[in-house]
């Protein structure tokens, strides 16, 4: 009976052991996958650690970096629970003038002052016009996920109780918020896209909004079987927006018709990345690892082109691909950077103009601008490609020791 | 193949599929496919549990027997082993055989957590990672992502976070630990084993407790609905509620 005292005691112990560790495999926390933008020669991300990192673009020295760090964790638990670090950043950093505007997963929204931060004053500095405000019920669940919009003297949030807000620019005052248009999921995880006077949601819940920007008040819905992945794009009077069916929907705005479903029979996976859509061609990503051509009046496909990771198989594209002049910049989640010639002589064939490694996987937005990619890498680098040169720089920390 | 994608491969993404396929048909619950899915597996794993059942219930009717032994051979300790393991044997009972099966369930229960928290998918980085573990069916793919709210509870957050609901949870988790693991464990003729198996029988409710206020909400509905199947189905098997008596204050032992 000794041994079954001892065997007791293993089996609890191995239990406790396995939840808490909770292998193989388990639930993930939150890191943040900030994008990149590049303003006034200052390139600005959100790093791994919760903090907005300016870098020189010519020299590439770090400028000033803050954090955005909150004292209270999002969600407790164990190490296995999804614990989020705090203040994670998922937003790209949205900048206007000397401001510098970021949304953070504990459901606050930023206003840095490029000259504020340079000089590390205390942080809200009112007098540079800095600001910070929460959105959101206070229920725990009021994370920013999505890239925020900006307009004239308003930024548009999309936030985790599923409304969507409007701040003024100078204060962070509260103009409106929406009605909850997720009430099945309560999460809002797809940015909200500015065409005239309207602003366009997707939501998980199946449906695309358009609502008054000057009031939040509803004008126009969609409704499809199934949830919107991606953040919607506009081209023309049509929206272009990928769902988890595996499917990329084309919708004219104002009805309730589909436009055109692609493909006709479900792709690999998701399409999560937005498109982008240039002389009537919509170019989106997949989570198979596929980047299509379509014809953007009839869902036809022109050209498809499977992506890969450094063993040769399929690498899932998570960012949504980038346009510069007449090059079409796509990276995959292996960190492959393929660069597509939409005016040479393979532009209808589907075949890179080049690619090139950075080495580490890629999850955020990258912005490309004067022959130049920045991408942030998972591994909390930066990383600049010049397309032009065809080569790499030396990747740049965003490591708060850095 | 790394032994995470084996793992997967074979358990956890059968798993996860069924449980998401199970909250598209149930009305886009997903608590009632987390409650039915608790069915399926404890369905599943009926075998097992009736093997465990019988040895415990073979283990309470011979408790006579096992009081008398140790009357009899109370102070020789090494005899009184001799003569119980002797008794097992006669009666062809193993006093482990309530715990293999237990041990032999521990993955699927493992696979069922993990695929709870995965498809509950509370962090963006879950909800991507959920896209390479889903089969290309149209079912599947329609009822992503889930809806975490079930009762009032958000399942994705801890009960912690949920208030007096998240308590009430993690006492009911408590409560029904408690209550199965007095059903089945055979009181010890042995003082020390007693005080052992009473501190056993203590510490796992009251840890499950704590996990309950540490993980999200929807582990925790599996316990809770895993624990009262468990009531359930012991009481009908070993027809009654197994050790769990009242004991008054004024008998003897």
């Amino acid at each position: 009976m000794k041994n079954t005292k001892i065997i007791v005691l293993v089996v609890i112990s191995l239990f406790t052991l396995l939840l808490v560790s909770c292998a193989p495999g388990s639930a993930q926390s939150a890191g943040g996958w900030s994008g990149v933008t590049v303003h006034n020669n200052i390139i600005y991300v959100g790093s791994r650690d919760g903090r907005v990192v300016a870098i020189n673009a010519s020299t590439e020295n770090l400028e000033w970096s803050y954090s955005l760090a909150s004292a209270t964790a999002l969600t407790g638990g164990l190490s296995c629970s999804p614990t989020a670090v705090s203040a994670a950043i998922y937003t790209t950093p949205m900048a206007d003038g000397d401001l510098i505007y970021i949304g953070t997963y504990d459901g606050r929204v930023f206003a840095l002052n490029t000259s504020a931060r340079g000089k590390n004053l205390n942080f809200p500095r009112k007098a540079y016009g800095e600001w910070v405000v929460f959105v959101g019920t206070g229920a725990g669940n009021d994370a920013i996920v999505a890239d925020m919009a900006m307009k004239g003297d308003f930024i548009f949030v999309s936030c985790s109780d599923g409304r969507v807000y409007s701040l003024e620019k100078t204060f962070g005052d509260l103009i409106w918020r929406s009605e909850v248009l997720d009430e099945k999921h309560k999460k809002l995880w797809t940015s909200p896209v500015i065409h005239g006077d309207t602003l366009y949601v997707s939501t998980f819940d199946a449906h695309i909004y358009a609502l008054s920007a000057e009031t939040g008040e509803p004008e126009w819905s969609f409704k499809s079987e199934a949830g919107f992945a991606s953040s919607p794009v506009i081209y023309g009077d049509t929206i272009f927006v990928g769902s988890f069916d595996r499917h990329l929907y084309a919708v004219k705005i104002g009805s309730d018709v589909l436009e055109w479903r692609f493909p006709e029979k479900p792709a690999g996976n998701w399409f999560w990345a937005s498109p982008v859509v240039d002389e009537g061609i919509v170019y989106t990503g997949c989570l198979d690892g596929k980047l299509y051509a379509i014809e953007a009046d009839t869902g036809k496909e022109i050209w498809s082109y499977q992506t890969e990771d450094q063993n040769g198989r399929p690498s899932p594209i998570v960012s949504s691909p980038v346009l510069m002049d007449n090059l079409l910049i796509v990276v995959n989640e292996s960190g492959t950077v393929y660069v597509f010639d939409l005016a040479g002589e393979l532009a209808n064939e589907g075949v890179p103009w080049w690619t090139a490694s950075i080495g580490a996987s890629v999850r955020s937005p990258f912005c490309a601008q004067e022959g130049l990619v920045y991408i942030r890498g998972e591994d909390n680098q930066l990383y600049i490609v010049d397309i032009d040169n065809r080569q790499m720089s030396q990747p740049i920390p965003l490591t708060a020791e850095s | 193949m790394s032994f995470v994608e084996v793992w997967h491969l074979i358990i956890g993404n059968p798993i996860l599929n069924v449980l998401i396929v199970l909250s598209h048909v149930l009305f886009g619950q997903f608590g009632l496919a987390i409650i039915a899915l608790t069915i399926i597996v404890r369905l599943v794993s009926w075998p097992l549990t009736r093997r465990q059942l019988k040895s415990s219930k073979a283990m309470q009717d011979m408790q006579p027997k096992l009081q008398e032994l140790q009357k009899k051979y109370g102070k020789n300790k090494p005899k009184l082993q001799q003569e119980m393991m002797k008794l097992y044997k006669e009666a062809g009972v193993n006093p482990l055989g309530c715990l293999w099966p237990m041990l032999i369930q521990f993955p699927i229960w493992i696979a069922l957590y993990q695929a709870i928290m995965s498809a509950l998918a509370t962090t963006p980085e879950n909800l991507l990672n959920l896209a390479h573990r889903l089969y290309p069916w149209d079912i599947v793919n329609q009822a992503i992502p889930l809806s975490s709210h079930f009762l009032g509870l958000d399942l994705g957050q801890t009960a912690l976070q949920a208030g007096a609901l998240g308590l009430l949870l993690a006492i009911i988790v408590g409560g029904t630990m408690w209550i199965q693991q007095k059903m089945t464990t055979a009181p010890s003729v042995d003082p020390r084993q007693e005080s052992t198996q009473r501190m056993t029988t203590l510490m796992m409710p009251l840890m499950f407790g704590f996990f309950t206020l540490m993980f999200p909400s929807g582990l925790a509905l599996y316990w809770a609905v895993s624990n009262i199947i468990g009531i359930i189905t012991q009481y009908f098997v070993t027809g009654g509620w197994g050790y769990l008596k009242f004991r008054s204050p004024f008998s003897q032992h």
